[in-house]
């Protein structure tokens, strides 16, 4: 019955952890790199404070609204986001304050990342998180926009046509988006937070 | 991303927040003001 739904159930005192993937912006030197969301507003991430939810579509409701899709998204495993459109960034997540508890991840009011690292999208898309391979570069577009890729699809993006305007280290930007954020880099690809799945069952 | 649908609302109060932590500055962030100078121009009463 959505009216009971609407009641909290749980109150917890240690935050959710789970998987979630963003967009990268940076200035054209490779500084001033922020994650930014896939979709919503589309506002980066601010580094060392709470990204906080917002919804484009009812201002004056809260947020995350159970019938809404606002809130700060992330799902339970990484395999989930297998199918998101052109991920740069794979990392966990933690959340708190209110939070929307879904079949396969949450909708949450205040969020900040846990560990990160930089993600060919196509190697993520074609084997998820058992790909190949680090990032080499990042390609950089006019608006900043950033797109890690492995050495192979820089190959076959050059090969087809994919415009490359200008190509940065991946070491170096990954180095400057994990000192922006103070977190540390995402090497365990099974367990959000390097935490067990018991243990992250068990904070729920 | 699709997370199904929603099955309940849960409220995280986190008794310590996760983020990271503050360095504190050790440079003052404005410069202590030089001591005044007793103005000589007039006399001592």
């Amino acid at each position: 019955m959505p009216a009971r739904l609407e009641t909290p159930v749980a109150t917890l005192a240690e935050p959710i952890h789970a998987w979630r993937t963003w967009t990268l912006v940076g200035s054209r030197d490779g500084s001033q790199v922020r994650l930014a969301p896939i979709a919503g507003d589309g506002r980066p991430w601010p580094p060392r404070r709470p990204a906080q939810a917002s919804c484009t579509r009812d201002r004056s409701h809260v947020r995350p609204e159970l019938e809404c899709t606002c809130g700060l998204h992330a799902v339970e495993s990484p395999d989930e986001l297998r199918r998101t459109r052109d991920p740069a960034v794979l990392g966990t997540v933690a959340l708190w304050g209110r939070i929307v508890e879904h079949e396969h991840g949450y909708r949450a009011a205040l969020a900040y990342p846990q560990r990160l690292r930089l993600l060919c999208y196509l190697c993520f898309t074609l084997w998820g998180r058992n790909g190949p391979g680090d990032c080499e570069v990042v390609v950089r577009h006019r608006g900043g926009r950033m797109v890690p890729l492995c050495g192979p699809h820089l190959e076959l993006s050059r090969r087809y046509g994919y415009r490359v305007p200008r190509i940065l280290s991946a070491r170096a930007i990954e180095s400057e988006l994990l000192a922006t954020y103070a977190v540390d880099p995402l090497r365990e690809l099974v367990r959000a937070n390097g935490g067990t799945a018991e243990s992250i069952s068990a904070r729920r | 991303m699709d997370i199904g649908r929603p099955k309940r609302i849960i409220e995280v109060d986190p008794v310590s927040l996760p983020l990271p932590e503050v360095v504190p500055d050790l440079e003052p962030a404005t410069p202590e003001p030089a001591p005044v100078e007793p103005d000589r121009s007039r006399p001592a009463p």
